[in-house]
């Protein structure tokens, strides 16, 4: 275990379906991963077989079935269009994704598209979920131009939410600057991440940074939940 | 203005609007479909115009219209987009018109694929439409960058009455960087624009046309479009050295996302001993012919090495720079697949073999 992962509190995530929605490039795919890595590492006793999905559907690169081989590896199970379709930014919605969600077997992490676009693929699966206990988390990044103000998540939040035909259970608060996050960021972040838990009566489920910054904070300034970050889909020349 | 967290696509959306765009007309195709979106959002806040058009056709042709009147207007696209609007982009050089469009690039040719590429190097320099034309084209490799020459293409194009180009490979437009925006963008003042066409109340029409029966006429005016860029070969040419110093051997030429990947090979060359040094082009037209002449003919330079995601395309210009000083070697990888950085290093290190072999050989 990770430096990290002693100094603060884990997530309390045991499984189930949780999906991970979100403004465009808010870093829902990196946190997808690193979350699915947390639960199948650290509470496979809880979460039996840990699956990801792959729903994006709007974007065409840095999507995290970019990662599925290492994903593989730990035993995590990555359902992704095969063949040339892997790489294609088209609507395909595998079979495979609604008779995951439908069999309610081990956990189920979701990892969606941006923005209301990306989120409307959920109704499309609306059936599948009926009846499911789920988790519907908001990846919040304090940085993006459309989330930096809670009335901007608020307003994204309640389009994601009409779009997917599904309600918020908690917020992921995932502010960074890529390479220039400091502790300032995160603690920015966080503090809007507050302010829209007040507003919404969600909770902050967990802060989501990268480890090497992480190290570097006081613990006692982070009062949620931390989900260390390992970066897995990076550019070319990283 | 505080640093933000942008993709590249969002990023030139907002810096066109800095650089006071009223007009916006566009198609949707991947890599490139994030700047309308963003803008489907944000012109209305800021009082222009979004609008989608029918196909690239017609967006390209509504441009034309739009930058007739002297408004900032743009347009974005990729690949296959750029392609269908080439008529109309000879036409908007013909008629001396200032506009911006920026072809995010993913693989070709034809359909192609939707990944990275920069295999529309030879469409963009050398003139995509028909005619005596060249457009200027600036190539970024970061968002900021992008930003900054996203904006800068908006005065070049007032500047010369030109249509300018801003290519970026997929990778630009997908990918997410801290950027910064000035609170306004600051530019040399510009001439008037005496040629907008706005209705002609109390004055002669303004008559704006690429069509010219008369040969002598059109002649003149394709020499007056050469002279403008014979200007901008002398006024506009940018470029970056990465790394130049005396002890390289080897100098590499590659532009955009490529040049970052290179980056990274030099500086891993540079922990193991070995050095090598970069010039990376941002004007591909003007193409910086003379300076990349200038560094590869220097002593230590053994060799050139040209690295982009094209079947070597700007390799021609170097080539045409170095005038067989030198030798220029090339490696690319091409249809939406990106170079890693370890296969560049390896490229290096078989070049500095070929050259102890020839070493020895001389020895001998």
């Amino acid at each position: 275990m990770n430096l990290s992962a002693m100094r603060f509190q884990p997530p309390a995530i045991s499984g189930g379906i949780i999906i991970i929605v979100g403004g465009y490039g808010s870093g829902k795919s990196e946190v997808s991963i690193n979350l699915a890595r947390y639960l199948v590492t650290s509470q496979s006793e809880t979460t039996g077989p840990v699956s990801i999905v792959d729903l994006d559907i709007v974007n065409p690169y840095f999507r995290s079935r970019e990662a599925a081989k290492e994903l593989e590896k730990l035993g995590i199970t990555s359902v992704n269009p095969s063949g040339g379709q892997f790489y294609a930014d088209l609507p395909i919605i595998l079979p495979e994704i609604k008779g995951t969600i439908e069999r309610r077997e081990g956990t189920v992490v979701l990892d969606v598209g941006g923005d209301d676009a990306g989120s409307r693929v959920l109704g499309s699966l609306a059936n599948a979920f009926e009846g499911a206990e789920y988790e519907l988390l908001f990846v919040l990044n304090a940085n993006r131009p459309f989330t930096a103000t809670a009335e901007g998540c608020l307003k994204m939040m309640s389009e994601i939410e009409t779009a997917s035909r599904l309600k918020f259970t908690g917020i992921i608060s995932n502010t960074h600057l890529l390479e220039e996050t400091n502790e300032e960021t995160i603690l920015d972040g966080l503090r809007l991440s507050h302010r829209v838990s007040d507003e919404t009566s969600l909770p902050v489920r967990f802060l989501s940074a990268l480890e090497n910054i992480l190290d570097e904070i006081d613990p006692k300034l982070i009062d949620v939940p931390v989900l260390p970050l390992n970066r897995l889909l990076l550019k070319p020349w990283e | 203005m505080a640093r933000v967290l942008m993709k590249g696509n969002e990023a030139i959306a907002e810096a066109a609007l800095k650089a006071g765009a009223e007009g916006y007309f566009c198609y949707p195709i991947t890599p490139q479909s994030e700047v309308a979106e963003y803008l489907a959002k944000r012109m209305d806040e800021v009082g222009g115009l979004f609008l989608q058009g029918e196909s690239e056709l017609a967006v390209a042709n509504m441009l034309f219209g739009a930058a007739s009147t002297g408004k900032r207007v743009f347009t974005t696209s990729s690949s296959p987009g750029i392609s269908l609007m080439q008529e109309a982009i000879s036409y908007m050089a013909g008629a001396q018109l200032p506009c911006v469009i920026v072809n995010i690039m993913r693989g070709g040719p034809g359909l192609g694929g939707i990944l990275p590429a920069q295999s529309d190097y030879f469409q963009s320099v050398k003139g995509g439409g028909h005619g005596d034309y060249r457009l200027l084209v600036l190539a970024p490799s970061t968002i900021q960058e992008s930003v900054d020459l996203m904006m800068l293409a908006f005065h070049l194009a007032d500047k010369y009455r030109n249509p300018v180009m801003m290519i970026g490979d997929g990778m630009i437009g997908q990918m997410m960087e801290p950027v910064e925006f000035p609170d306004h963008y600051e530019e040399p003042e510009l001439p008037e624009k005496s040629w907008v066409a706005t209705g002609a109340v109390g004055r002669k029409p303004h008559v704006i046309k690429s069509l010219f029966l008369d040969p002598y006429m059109l002649e003149k005016n394709s020499w007056e479009l050469h002279e403008k860029y014979d200007q901008m070969k002398k006024e506009e040419v940018r470029y970056e050295l990465y790394k130049v110093s005396a002890k390289n051997k080897i100098m590499i030429v590659s532009y955009g996302t490529t040049a970052r990947i290179c980056q990274t090979a030099i500086d891993q060359l540079e922990k193991e001993g070995i050095s090598v040094g970069m010039f990376r082009p941002i004007t591909l037209f003007p193409f910086p012919e003379p300076q990349i002449h200038k560094e590869a003919i220097k002593k230590n330079i053994n060799d050139v090495l040209v690295v982009e995601m094209s079947t070597a395309q700007m390799m021609e210009d170097v080539e045409k720079a170095v005038l067989g000083k030198k030798p220029v070697n090339f490696f690319g990888r091409t249809g939406g697949v990106v170079p890693a950085p370890e296969e560049v290093k390896e490229q290096i290190m078989m070049l500095i073999e070929k050259q102890k072999k020839t070493k020895a050989k001389k020895k001998a």
